[in-house]
């Protein structure tokens, strides 16, 4: 039996293009350049923000700031840069990179990843490809939240990213609690997110209105419409972990995408329980949205154009796509946030106009280029 | 891979069986429905009103009827895909609702009527899906997951299909890889909605071949809905007709497709003629309404 076993297996692994070893889709060239072009996006959008600024440095003095060694294999400089711990002594250039502009970068790569494969998961649970992180509800219950705190509640500004995140996920159980009659839909779901950020978006307007102070004004602006100014090492602090474990069930539940694309009938008779998995999904992709919110507030469109891109070049198999999003997502937001930063220097606009201006043209351009637009 | 190896050895042990042992009721599961009540909820009266089917272990169960019978909506109910509001479906003398949904899947597959899949999905994997209920939740892909996908695409006739996208896929040709993921689940009971509705008449041929070898040689039971009379009546080895939710009529073809029972059920004037290859049936005319006597 043993014999026969791995004869057969043999002929399997050499004969079809599944194979039987775990990893092996990772493989797809596709997905590998992807990936590689996304790294370089990241490396030289990283490059150029830390090299302008206020203090400017040329490209090599800011390649040899950025890689200098008493930093990069210091353990105190990194227990203080991800601990909170205390600094070591370095160069000026070093300090200016490592502690003022490259945070925010690492900020900008956590916020994208997030946004990118919580999207790519929202589309698969509402089996809509114009779903994005903020579809149910989680953007309008956060915006409502920050309004809320920051003109009525001023007192507790130091729990913004707190308060935001709770107000997403609340936001998100009301629209399961609206959706749900014997089960739910994905049209449902929809419906109900479209009702609760509706209703929560006339609140947000109205809160506005009790605003005395224009910088009130702007501060919430920039949280509702995503930002990453004066973001530094305390906010990878905050969204490295959840990143961290968002990525990993995202991975893990890539699989059940697949099936939930099969539709639900499909899904169902193949012994799928689909009102736990699309809970549990929607569950991930509501802890990565609201991680991003968390440090940045509502940075809209990149959760929606990820996955399209993505899609577009490596197909819809979910775990080739969530992979594709973890890449893709930083390279976006790394290169919409050297436009937020420096495209009207020193004036520094909230990264949530750039990507928005990057979404529009883009959803533009497929409009014109694609027939039929929405089912995955 | 995942498996323990003595998990492994049970798994491939119950393959082994299914394809070997080639008769005999211990390898066939029986499908049972009693007195079921079958409805939508979005509508008060139940579409199906206490009925007991049941599919003989081993053979084919053909079920006819009129658009709108609730052939359709019995097979759903057969296949847990719709709760029934009271009554129980028994598979091999068990109740369906206390197996689980991955169990359920292990026993009895279903096809459904519209299925959607991405575009860029290639045959292959779709076929892989039919594993699901076999896999863990971190479990990959085993050798007996491999043995059931190559058996599926084997039987269903799709082995030249395997690299394609379903998306650049024929209707036909999208039917055949959809049977083969169904197969892929190697249940004992497999139930099909309309399989050869829209399809063009090689592919029809076709998907009926594949469900008699299916009897034939893995003695799985099968349970079927079908739109063409003469088709139920020349594949089926048992009939069961519908109209307005209730079963009018049941037994093997000769039996159940008569003139009487065409005018009954289907509100048509025919001539039935016996042939080598199960009744001839000949529409003469509808009967409507008001002239109906019957």
């Amino acid at each position: 039996m043993s014999g026969g076993e791995s004869g057969v297996g043999e002929t399997y692994s050499s004969g079809s293009t599944v194979e039987g070893r775990r990893f092996s889709w990772l493989l797809d060239p596709k997905l590998i350049t992807v990936a590689l072009v996304s790294l370089a996006v990241v490396f030289l959008g990283g490059l150029v923000q830390v090299s302008f600024g206020a203090y400017s440095m040329t490209i090599t003095e800011a390649w040899f700031a950025v890689f200098n060694p008493d930093v990069l294999f210091n353990t105190q400089a990194w227990n203080g840069f991800l601990f909170g711990g205390e600094l070591p002594d370095m160069s000026q250039e070093s300090l200016i990179a490592w502690n003022i502009r490259l945070p925010r970068v690492f900020v900008a790569i956590l916020v994208g990843m997030n946004l990118g494969f919580s999207g790519a998961i929202f589309q698969a649970v509402t089996r809509n490809e114009l779903a994005s992180p903020f579809i149910l509800g989680v953007s309008s219950g956060a915006g409502l939240m920050i309004l809320l705190t920051l003109v009525v509640f001023g007192s507790l500004t130091a729990f913004l990213p707190l308060i935001a995140s709770v107000g997403g996920g609340v936001a998100f159980l009301v629209v399961y609690l609206i959706a749900w009659k014997n089960g739910t839909s994905p049209v449902r779901l929809v419906l109900a997110g479209v009702i609760v950020g509706t209703v929560l978006g006339s609140l947000q307007t109205g809160i506005f209105f009790f605003a005395d102070d224009i910088g009130v004004v702007q501060s919430a602006i920039a949280w509702t419409t995503g930002s990453l100014t004066g973001t530094d090492w305390q906010q990878v602090r905050i969204a490295l972990p959840w990143t961290v474990v968002a990525v990993g069930l995202a991975v893990v539940g890539s699989r059940q995408c697949n099936v939930l694309l099969l539709g639900e009938q499909t899904a169902k008779s193949l012994g799928m329980s689909i009102e736990r998995v699309r809970f549990a999904l929607s569950g991930v992709a509501v802890l990565a949205a609201a991680a991003s919110i968390a440090v940045a507030g509502i940075v809209s469109f990149v959760g929606l154009i990820v996955p399209h891109i993505v899609r577009n070049m490596v197909g819809s198999d979910y775990k080739k796509l969530i992979v594709g999003c973890v890449f893709v997502g930083p390279a976006l937001m790394v290169a919409a946030d050297v436009g937020a930063r420096l495209a009207l220097n020193p004036v520094q606009i909230p990264v949530g106009i750039v990507t928005g201006l990057i979404g529009g043209i883009y959803f533009l351009y497929l409009m014109k280029k694609k027939e039929n637009l929405g089912e995955i | 891979m995942a498996n323990t190896p003595q998990a492994a050895e049970t798994s491939e042990q119950e393959t082994d069986r299914a394809q070997e042992i080639p008769t005999g009721m211990t390898t066939s599961s029986g499908l049972t429905g009693e007195e079921l009540v079958i409805g939508y909820p979005s509508a008060d009266d139940p579409v199906i009103e206490r009925e007991t089917i049941t599919a003989k272990p081993g053979a084919v169960t053909a079920l006819i009827g009129p658009n709108g019978s609730g052939k359709s909506t019995l097979l759903k109910g057969l296949a847990n895909q719709l709760a029934p509001e009271a009554g129980s479906v028994l598979i091999d003398g068990k109740d369906i609702h206390s197996l689980g949904g991955k169990e359920l899947a292990k026993r009895l597959g279903l096809l459904s009527q519209e299925s959607t899949a991405p575009d860029s999905l290639t045959v292959e994997d779709l076929v892989m899906h039919g594993r699901y209920p076999h896999r863990g939740f971190f479990e990959s892909v085993t050798d007996a997951d491999h043995r059931a996908v190559e058996r599926a695409i084997d039987l269903s006739g799709c082995s030249h299909l395997r690299e394609r996208e379903v998306g650049s896929l024929s209707g036909g040709q999208k039917q055949l890889a959809w049977i083969a993921m169904t197969l892929a689940q190697e249940t004992d009971v497999l139930l099909l909605d309309e399989p050869t509705t829209f399809l063009d008449l090689h592919h029809q041929l076709e998907v009926m071949e594949i469900v008699e070898t299916l009897r034939d040689e893995s003695e799985i039971t099968i349970v079927v809905v079908l739109h063409d009379i003469e088709q139920a009546a020349r594949h089926a080895d048992y009939m069961v007709a519908l109209r307005d939710g209730e079963i009018q009529a049941r037994g093997p073809p000769e039996e159940v497709v008569t003139e009487k029972l065409l005018a009954q059920v289907f509100g048509i004037e025919a001539e039935v003629k016996p042939t080598g290859r199960g009744p001839q049936i000949t529409p003469i005319r509808a009967i409507h309404e008001g002239s109906d006597e019957r």
